[in-house]
């Protein structure tokens, strides 16, 4: 019960960015993705991976995008935005509004309530995002719109942004925790959380992606779990 | 049942390389209602955060309800009030959400009648977001939420900061409200004396980080006395008398204020010292007070200069 | 759960891992800076030192003719140099003319390029990344994770206004997966073929490299394909895979071709059939030289330093160019053995030579032809040297850690990295950089160290709560030297004051003075303190 109604706290507290999040992915990556399906300004042109008869072709002409590539940024835009935002809102903005006191000051572990922010975000990335995404992509796999399904490897790149954006929403959690000034290592959570996001677009194995993304997301946690515990509020 | 509610032994932190708390030994017993008074900067909200473990000491230690203030289990802390100095509370809130909040964490001893009596003696509707509240009505809320759980140990920081006499008023009788009911204990601090003078029945002084008192109310009041004797002549340059805090000369006149010096030894020293005339000054508590806490060679803000 | 006791043995390490990373990047990005600015610099100075030059002498064209000629060969085996005249600036000069010499440096012809006398044998060529071909470093570059998500091949089977038919490309399961547009799957294209479902597929093996083009009779590219041991061809309107070679021993290294596509006559690329064969050469790890024909379907092997082949209707010729200069080892790697190769390379002449064979069907060869030539000794590029200076300035504040990972891992390992880090590889390319920014001189980035140490010995010593964190932060700022150094700053900054008992400077993290164990220094009572305990 006291868990539950944490959760609801941090969860409706956030509401509003992960709402923001979701209609912005729906308006924009939907819209674009529909003027894919309607041949208006396509992003994949079949007919550039044709040569006159009894002529050589430049091999990359054979390499297409998925029409889901016009939604990818926002995917990526909206994963990281909302990760950035809710680390902010739920371990910087107290730091404002003094709130902390109040909220530390209950018959509860320390652990529970940080348990509580990591889940409220984690589950609004997951539906504000994740569910968009899902939605996106079950539309660009229909026969009908884009004449055959998407490769299964984008919906797992698409999972990987939002796992990115936990990453970001992580590494705020942690800067924002940090006493230090901002000059010196204050930022270094979110620095880290660049970092991770930089090297995991330079991957082209989604499994090291994934290994970074998780000694990042473990190495930051247990940074988090730490602070949280011993921080003067 | 252990009669001390509230423990701190050597209780020390250190921002930078200065104390804020010094050495802070304190016993609060069970059901006594204590004021916590300092100036500016003297370290009381630090001391209160260290005591409910909202701070690292530097060194020593604190306890409440028996439990080390380091380690506050839930269980204790379910058995304790919180008043946060601003009444800092979550602006996107309802009344109503705030209450629904702080219920699921006091799911038996949640008093809703009492919620919601004062909510209806303060005028505040439960769909009224904190955000669109006074710093007065606020205050309501805050106290409100931390009485109707029927805390043991009520620890509020500066309370009535900021409201005006009228919503003073109507915090302090909740506070007596709660008062009425047996065995609870209060801390809580303030810059208002007048307050203090009125409910409590202990007092609890801090002077940069140092603890200057810790005596009942009335204890302090007699102690602290401010004696005017007068001169026909010179003023006597030396003043020697035991329990002299400060000594201001005026012309003709001299100004005493003592610490634990009863009428006989007053009254032998003015005798001494040949003073024609001798007067005993009302203080009140802030008078005393600021008398207690002035250090020795303070000076005015203001200095005017006579035209 | 109690938080602390969970996360407490983790967050630590996890903490000075976090902060000494970024602070490592930092310095690193600075290290590489002050390089590239240095060095910048320094070559500009060069760059402006070099210009007035006088005019070049008879024999100095003569030379350059020679150096800037290509060397022909004729099917008889004679050799000429082609040479293109340009202008003083470098420029190539309109109308494109040409100077023909022999191997004696006798003028033969002059003239308009596209009405030369002489037709030359031409060569079976690798083909070129990004161009003709498409290999396994841009496959890995198209699966990035960038935010408009990886690529896949995909050919398009039709014609430009109607596409029928999609062919994607699995890189997990290694074959072809075939769409009907708006329709639904039509099957996969694997090694031995099409086949209707992915249970019957065999994988086409590891992709190392693939070049396309379209046949005389269709507008839909055909591929070819080449594993790390087989080369196919695969005509997707077709479906069909035809395997053109399997090497039995070692991978394929590089594959080139000559005549092999038909192609139509005035197209890039076009070789006249009529005067060639369809020629396919798979170099393979081993060195041989694997020579696949048509027209007739033939095969061989020839073995032999790296040679360049083409098939004419009468006959196979192969050749071979060479310098006497060894391999240029990396700088990075070995600096020393890098400045001796320097030595040797610009301070004597170098004398080159090519070599034209016959090859014969059982793969002997046989010389038919030699020219060699003599180069001046080059001028020295300074920019080069400024490189190495500026490592070495700059390598004085890099970890010293650099310096013994790489004399532990050894100069093969680090060879390898750079020669990964060549082919692109991000990994090895961010392993490189101890390479790069590693101190060239051991005495000066030690004494560094050392007082870098000694400022936290004096700086730690009040402050230590552990001897093993003490110990710790000693050798951690002595092995990561200006790392370790910003590193220790950044998460020991606890105050310290002046012990009242000792005198002496200790940290507030302890109790009692780590020096004389006194407490902390407590408050002077007051006697007019009003502190009784009594009850309320």
């Amino acid at each position: 019960m006291r868990f539950a109604a944490l959760f609801g706290k941090e969860f409706r507290e956030c509401l509003p960015w992960m709402l923001l999040a979701a209609i912005v992915l729906f308006a924009f990556g939907g819209f674009t993705l529909r003027m894919q399906a309607h041949d208006i300004n396509p992003i994949r042109e079949w007919s550039r991976g044709y040569s006159t008869p009894g002529t050589t072709m430049q091999a990359s002409r054979l390499t297409f995008n998925s029409p889901l590539a016009v939604v990818g940024p926002w995917v990526f835009g909206s994963a990281i935005g909302l990760g950035l935002i809710l680390g902010a809102c739920q371990f910087w903005i107290p730091n404002f509004t003094r709130t902390w006191p109040f909220l530390l000051h209950r018959s509860v572990h320390r652990s529970t309530v940080l348990a509580a922010k990591l889940t409220a975000a984690t589950v609004g990335l997951i539906l504000a995002v994740g569910g968009i995404w899902v939605g996106l992509f079950w539309y660009a796999c229909r026969p009908d719109v884009f004449g055959m399904p998407q490769p299964a490897r984008i919906f797992i790149e698409g999972w990987i942004f939002i796992t990115l954006g936990l990453v970001a929403y992580l590494g705020t959690a942690v800067s924002g925790l940090s006493e230090a000034r901002w000059y010196t290592t204050k930022i270094f959570g979110i620095a880290l959380a660049a970092i991770v996001i930089f090297v995991t677009a330079m991957q082209w194995s989604l499994v090291w992606a994934l290994a970074v993304i998780a000694f990042s997301i473990a190495l930051l946690l247990s940074q988090l779990f730490d602070t949280f515990a011993t921080k003067e509020f | 049942m252990n009669d001390t509610v509230l423990q701190a032994k050597g209780l020390t932190k250190y921002y930078g390389n200065s104390p804020a708390v010094d050495h802070l030994d304190l016993e609060i017993p069970r059901g006594c209602i204590c004021g916590f008074v300092g100036r500016n900067g003297a370290g009381k909200t630090t001391a209160i955060k260290l005591m409910l473990g909202l701070l690292e000491p530097t060194a020593g230690s604190s306890s409440l309800l028996g439990c080390d203030s380091s380690a506050l289990t839930p269980a204790i802390r379910q058995r304790i009030g919180y008043v946060a100095e601003g009444h800092r509370l979550f602006r996107w809130m309802t009344i109503g959400g705030l209450e629904r909040f702080q219920r699921a964490f006091f799911p038996k001893q949640w008093d809703d009648k009492l919620f919601g009596d004062m909510m209806e003696y303060f005028d505040l509707p439960k769909r009224k977001k904190i955000k669109h509240l006074s710093n007065g009505q606020r205050a309501q809320v805050s106290l409100a939420l931390a009485l109707a759980p029927n805390p043991e140990l009520l620890i509020m920081d500066d309370p009535t900061l900021g409201l005006d006499a009228a919503i003073r008023r109507q915090f302090l009788e909740g506070m007596i409200e709660l008062i009425m009911r047996q065995g609870r204990t209060i801390l809580f601090s303030s810059h208002i004396l007048g307050d203090v003078e009125r409910v409590s029945d202990r007092i609890v002084v801090i002077d940069k980080g140092v603890l200057r008192a810790n005596c009942s109310l009335e204890q302090f009041q007699r102690a602290i006395r401010k004696v005017v004797l007068g001169f026909s002549g010179d003023v006597p340059g030396q003043v020697d008398i035991e329990g002299l805090l400060h000594c201001k000369r005026g012309d003709k006149q001299l100004e005493l204020t003592l610490v634990g010096a009863d009428d006989e030894k007053v009254a032998a020293f003015a005798k001494s010292i040949r003073a024609e005339t001798y007067n005993v000054v009302t203080m009140s508590l802030e008078d005393q007070f600021i008398e207690f806490t002035a250090p020795a060679n303070h000076k005015r803000l203001f200095q005017w200069e006579e035209r | 759960m109690e938080l602390k006791n969970v996360s407490k043995y983790i967050a630590g390490p996890g903490r000075v891992f976090t902060t000494a990373l970024i602070i490592l990047i930092a310095v690193s990005v600075v290290q590489a800076f002050a390089m590239a600015a240095i060095e910048t610099f320094v070559y500009a100075e060069h760059r402006t030192a070099t210009k007035g030059k006088p005019p070049r002498t008879e024999e100095e064209k003569r030379i350059g003719r020679i150096r800037q000629a290509s060397k022909q060969f004729l099917p008889d085996g004679t050799i000429h140099l082609v040479y293109e005249p340009r202008s003083k600036d470098g420029r190539i000069i309109e109308p494109r003319t040409e100077q023909i010499y022999d191997a004696n440096d006798h003028l033969l012809w002059e003239g308009p390029k596209d009405q030369r006398p002489y037709e030359y044998l031409s060569w079976a060529e690798q083909l070129r990344r990004y161009t003709d071909a498409f290999d396994v470093m841009q496959i890995k570059q198209m699966q990035m994770l960038t935010p408009v998500f990886s690529r896949s091949i995909e050919v398009p089977i039709g014609s430009i206004n109607n596409t029928e038919q999609i062919w994607r490309y699995r890189p997990g399961d290694e074959c072809f997966e075939g769409y009907a547009v708006g329709g639904g799957r039509i099957g996969f294209i694997g090694a031995e073929g099409f086949v209707d479902s992915k249970s019957k597929v065999k994988p086409l093996g590891e992709f190392r490299f693939f070049t396309a083009w379209c046949p005389g009779d269709s507008s839909s590219p055909t591929l070819l394909w080449q594993t790390g041991r087989r080369v196919y061809q695969i005509n997707f309107e077709k479906r069909q895979t035809e395997l053109l070679f399997e090497s039995a021993d070692s991978d394929i290294e590089t594959i080139s071709l000559h005549a092999w596509r038909d192609l139509k006559p005035g197209t890039n690329d076009y070789i006249d059939s009529k005067k060639y064969r369809p020629l396919l050469v798979c170099i393979t790890q081993d060195g041989v030289h694997h020579l696949i024909l048509r027209e007739p379907d033939q095969r061989l092997s020839v073995a032999g330093p790296r040679s360049s082949f083409t098939a004419t209707r009468q006959a196979i010729f192969a050749y071979r160019s060479w310098a006497d200069v060894f391999s240029v080892p990396s700088m990075a790697v070995s600096p020393q053995l890098y400045e001796e190769w320097l030595e040797q390379y610009y301070n004597k002449p170098q004398k080159k030579w090519m070599e034209l064979y016959r090859v014969a069907d059982d793969g002997a060869v046989q010389l038919l032809n030699r020219y060699d030539w003599t180069m001046p000794a080059p001028d020295r590029p300074l920019h080069m040297e400024s490189l190495l200076a500026t490592q070495r300035l700059v390598g004085h504040f890099s970890p010293l850690l650099y310096s013994l990972l790489f004399h532990a891992l050894g100069t093969e390992f680090w060879s390898y990295v750079q020669q990964s880090t060549n082919r692109g590889s991000f990994f090895y390319a961010m392993l490189a950089f101890p390479m790069w920014l590693r101190s060239l001189n051991g005495l000066t980035n030690w004494a560094i160290s050392a007082l870098m140490m000694g400022f936290v010995f004096w700086h730690g010593l009040p402050r230590r709560t552990s001897r093993a964190q003490f110990a710790f932060w000693l050798v951690f700022v002595g092995l990561l030297n200006a790392t370790g150094l910003l590193t220790y700053l950044a998460l020991n900054h606890t105050a310290v004051i002046k012990c009242p008992a000792c005198g002496r400077r200790r940290g507030l993290a302890q109790n009692d003075c780590i020096h004389c164990r006194a407490p902390l220094p407590t408050p002077k009572p007051r006697e007019l303190d009003l502190v009784f305990k009594s009850c309320c």
